[in-house]
């Protein structure tokens, strides 16, 4: 009986594991059909194994290098699609409906939501698993453009903007607020 | 009941030495067949770019506006130039085919399409030890290019912080011509 037990657990224990880690990883695949209506993709798919790699090439010496090095120390992956179109319409709130559903799941919370005329919506949602912040997704939509960056593990908010522009992470104005914030709010 | 435990250890093995396969020998020439197949071109071989001047890894790139430096290691570069070709085909199945031919050893950084230019650029890692061996394949509307090239961590950390840009100075440091 014992060995059925372990028998299973090993069998199981990679399902479970898998599954752990996934919690604040967003399944971006239902975007993928936009990649025909698009002038440009960009599909970034840093996984654990690449964020492994990552910390172990950044140098100490580099002030800004060794603050990325701290920053991706303990992240389990760095995911960003990101669709920019010819003309406004060509995706649907629909479209995007997979992944707001993900984001309205246990434990995500919508921490920022900015809407400007000039730079459409900008919405940062955090996973909290009890205190900690676990993962953190971005969706940036505007009439011509849509981008899903989702950072898996633990993540220093008030680092993140270092993030911006390495790692294929397109520069959303995380650091500094948008100035827009106030005056186009709706 | 032994039996059925037995059963299950040798699946459990199993599974596990699946997910752990070893890289495949050379799946440099299997992205070059799979663009043979797909878009119906033929590559160049490289005595014909040496004929017409192209240097094959020896000369070094510029970053980013920054100093010229050579980002693939000496000896590292494998190179495959399909030149003056229609490269007519739903890139979205072309991806695709690829992600799934490569996924299992290959590590997937960025893929880029434009529709525009009708240009894909797709960039995998595999680590190898100490160095990182990295594969850019860019398909344009009548060339496209697979090159793959070993980096040392230095040059690893300059692709992960701009991995589009370095992508394209990587083929570019393949590919340039000593005639231009």
């Amino acid at each position: 009986m014992k060995t059925l037990l372990i028998a299973i657990f090993l069998i199981l224990a990679p399902v479970f594991a898998a599954q752990a880690q996934q919690d604040s990883r967003i399944q971006m695949t239902a975007l993928d059909h936009l990649a025909a209506k698009a002038s440009q993709t960009i599909d970034v798919n840093i996984d654990e194994r690449l964020m492994r790699l990552a910390a172990r090439v950044f140098d100490d010496k580099d002030e800004d290098e060794r603050e990325v090095k701290k920053l991706v120390a303990n992240l389990k992956g760095v995911y960003v699609k990101s669709f920019e179109f010819e003309t406004a319409g060509q995706y649907a709130a629909a479209d995007i409906e997979p992944i707001r559903t993900q984001l309205r799941g246990p434990g995500w919370t919508r921490l920022v939501n900015v809407t400007s005329k000039k730079d459409g919506i900008l919405e940062v949602y955090l996973l909290f698993n009890g205190e900690q912040v676990g993962g953190m997704a971005v969706l940036h939509t505007d009439d011509k453009e849509l981008t899903v960056v989702n950072i898996v593990g633990p993540v220093d908010v008030d680092k993140l903007a270092r993030l911006e522009g390495q790692f294929g992470i397109p520069d959303l104005g995380l650091g500094s607020p948008k100035k827009t914030k106030n005056d186009d709010e709706k | 009941m032994k039996a059925i435990a037995t059963k299950l250890l040798v699946v459990a093995m199993i599974v596990t030495t699946a997910n752990a396969a070893p890289a495949k020998g050379d799946d440099f020439n299997s992205v070059v067949k799979m663009i043979e197949q797909f878009y119906r071109v033929k590559h160049v071989g490289i005595p014909f770019l040496a004929k017409a001047g192209m240097k094959v890894g020896m000369t070094a790139a510029r970053i980013k506006g920054g100093q010229a430096r050579r980002i693939a290691e000496a000896g590292s570069i494998k190179l495959a130039v399909f030149e003056d070709q229609e490269f007519n085909g739903d890139f979205t199945k072309f991806r695709a085919s690829l992600n799934e031919a490569l996924n299992a050893t290959w590590m997937p950084l960025i893929q880029t399409l434009s529709a525009q230019d009708e240009e894909q650029v797709y960039i995998f890692l595999k680590d190898a030890g100490q160095k990182v061996n990295v594969l850019v394949i860019t398909i344009e509307q009548r060339d496209a290019t697979v090159v793959q090239v070993t980096l040392s961590p230095r040059n690893l950390a300059l692709l992960l912080k701009d991995p589009e840009g370095t992508g394209k100075s990587i083929t570019q440091e393949a590919t340039i011509n000593d005639q231009e």
